[in-house]
């Protein structure tokens, strides 16, 4: 099996912080993985810095069999390794299917824009009600498909997912688990960070649990924990 | 009576357009990189003197001599950008410290431009020699070229970022940069372009406006600090307010020149933009933030 993405002993941070310490994850083909654990451990952080907007430290990253390590970017946009970042990121005075559209710049989805952005737009059917609208205009929900959406128009060999699910109600949260669902079942492998520990069981084929910038834990599916031990694992052994 | 107003009205027309294109290259840099450039005015000479080298000693026609100074103008944005703004970017203090430096690019250009050019005076011969009389109002038929230039320069400029994916990654690159290069979009070439293209309309004011005033060094001060005015009395960050704002100043500054002088027109207008701050901080056509 190919190994699509590997993270080798990657240390990164802010200037003088360091927030990863020698994290080891990687990804073959055909699976997706979900990272997990308490906020501000890390799990974006890596995500930033496999996409290339941080600089690791120290560490490798490869991805289809190339070092990425130190590459830039719209290179690594270009190989096909996509990015979704929380929805609050977006261009909040550009329209939405200006969004969509110029979410396309990159070589690689340039040739298929039209196709790709009719097949997101089947896909959140809310972004074509929205069209016309400005992305600081949406709701929270609606701005994480616009995010998803435009992550889509880049056409992903894999795609990176922040907190999808983030803040939103319970509804909206399983219409958007339902079509992040759709993407992986298209093929994508997927890389999803996520509080919600059953929504990620659901979605993917390993976890790997962060905390303190380190993986202490990988949970396969088949040694899946069950609902207490998850319970455990966040906040700890309880005493009775 | 009417008469009067009338000829101030098309005056105003002549001023609005020049501060429209001055003013559009301030606003692309400051929607794109979030810098003030205080070497625009600089630019703006820059254009001029290039204009009138083609055109005067090496004997081009003033089209393309218009033109390479739009260009030459161009070149010298995109040095400026990259040795004097971009070792900044992602600095706490960017905004403060390109002050400086766009200052510090203004003053070298300046004194460049006498070192090479001489401090006697220049002019550009005119796009169209003539005048037209619009009712009682008389332009030369060079000013009426820049009123038609000016709003059709504006909306190309609309057009390119508001239809074309390369302009509107100009608008993502200032609202998110972190967020546009996750779709593939090269943030230092977009600064870099902002940067040229603002330089490139600088460069074609001033080689219009050398065909009706003197090129000097200097030439650039004082539509710079109208273009700053202008940019900020629209509200920071939208071309449509900036294009607005800028015929309105240039109405407004007609208007009182007719009626108090040239003297008291800077006095009043200053006060008027800090009027309309003080009510309307985010400027006179800018949104609630």
């Amino acid at each position: 099996m190919e190994r699509l993405l590997e993270v080798t002993d990657l240390s990164a941070g802010y200037g003088a912080v360091t927030v990863l310490r020698g994290v080891d994850i990687h990804l073959d083909s055909g699976e997706s993985i979900g990272l997990f654990g308490p906020n501000g451990h890390g799990k974006t952080t890596l995500l930033k810095t496999i996409s290339g907007l941080i600089r690791p430290t120290a560490g490798a990253i490869r991805f289809s069999g190339n070092d990425i390590t130190a590459a830039r970017p719209p290179d690594i946009v270009n190989a096909g390794l996509i990015h979704s970042p929380q929805g609050n990121t977006l261009f909040g005075d550009m329209q939405v299917y200006e969004t969509l559209e110029l979410a396309s710049i990159a070589k690689r989805a340039k040739g298929e824009s039209r196709k790709n952005l009719k097949s997101v737009l089947e896909l959140f059917p809310r972004l074509e009600e929205r069209r016309t609208q400005k992305a600081k205009t949406l709701s929270g929900g609606e701005r994480q498909m616009l995010s998803i959406g435009c992550a889509l128009m880049c056409v992903p060999k894999l795609l990176m997912l922040d907190e999808p699910t983030l803040g939103l109600s319970p509804r909206l949260k399983k219409e958007l688990a339902a079509a992040v669902g759709d993407i992986a079942k298209s093929g994508v492998p997927l890389v999803v960070v996520e509080q919600d520990v059953e929504f990620l069981m659901a979605l993917t084929d390993r976890l790997y649990m962060i905390e303190h910038g380190e993986v202490v834990r990988e949970i396969d599916k088949a040694n899946a924990p069950d609902h207490e031990e998850v319970m455990k694992l966040y906040f700890g052994e309880v005493s009775h | 009576m009417i008469d009067t107003l009338f000829a101030t009205l098309v005056s105003g027309l002549v001023l609005g357009s020049l501060y429209a294109l001055m003013a559009s290259g301030l606003s692309v840099v400051w929607t794109t990189l979030g810098v003030f450039n205080f070497a625009h005015g600089a630019l703006m000479m820059i254009g001029a003197f290039f204009a009138w080298t083609l055109v005067e000693p090496v004997g081009l026609p003033l089209p393309v001599g218009i033109l390479c100074g739009a260009l030459g103008a161009a070149a010298i944005g995109i040095v400026i950008e990259r040795l004097l703004v971009r070792p900044y970017y992602g600095n706490r203090n960017m905004l403060l410290i390109t002050v400086m430096t766009t200052l510090a690019a203004m003053i070298i250009l300046e004194k460049g431009a006498q070192m090479i050019w001489g401090a006697r005076l220049k002019q550009l011969p005119r796009l169209i020699d003539g005048e037209i009389s619009i009712a009682s109002a008389t332009i030369s038929a060079h000013e009426a070229v820049m009123i038609v230039l000016a709003p059709l320069v504006l909306a190309a400029i609309w057009a390119f970022t508001v239809r074309t994916n390369i302009g509107r990654s100009l608008r993502a690159v200032g609202q998110n940069q972190d967020t546009a290069a996750l779709i593939g979009i090269n943030v230092p070439f977009a600064f870099a372009l902002a940067f040229g293209l603002a330089a490139a309309l600088a460069g074609l004011t001033g080689a219009l406006l050398g065909s009706i005033r003197f090129i000097t060094p200097a030439m650039g001060a004082d539509p710079l600090t109208k273009a700053m005015i202008v940019v900020i009395f629209g509200g920071l960050g939208s071309l449509g307010a900036t294009a607005g704002a800028a015929y309105l100043i240039g109405l407004i500054e007609a208007i009182l020149v007719l009626w108090l002088g040239l003297y008291w027109t800077p006095f009043v207008l200053f006060l008027i933009m800090i009027v309309v701050l003080v009510f309307r901080p985010n400027g006179i056509f800018g949104g609630n933030q």
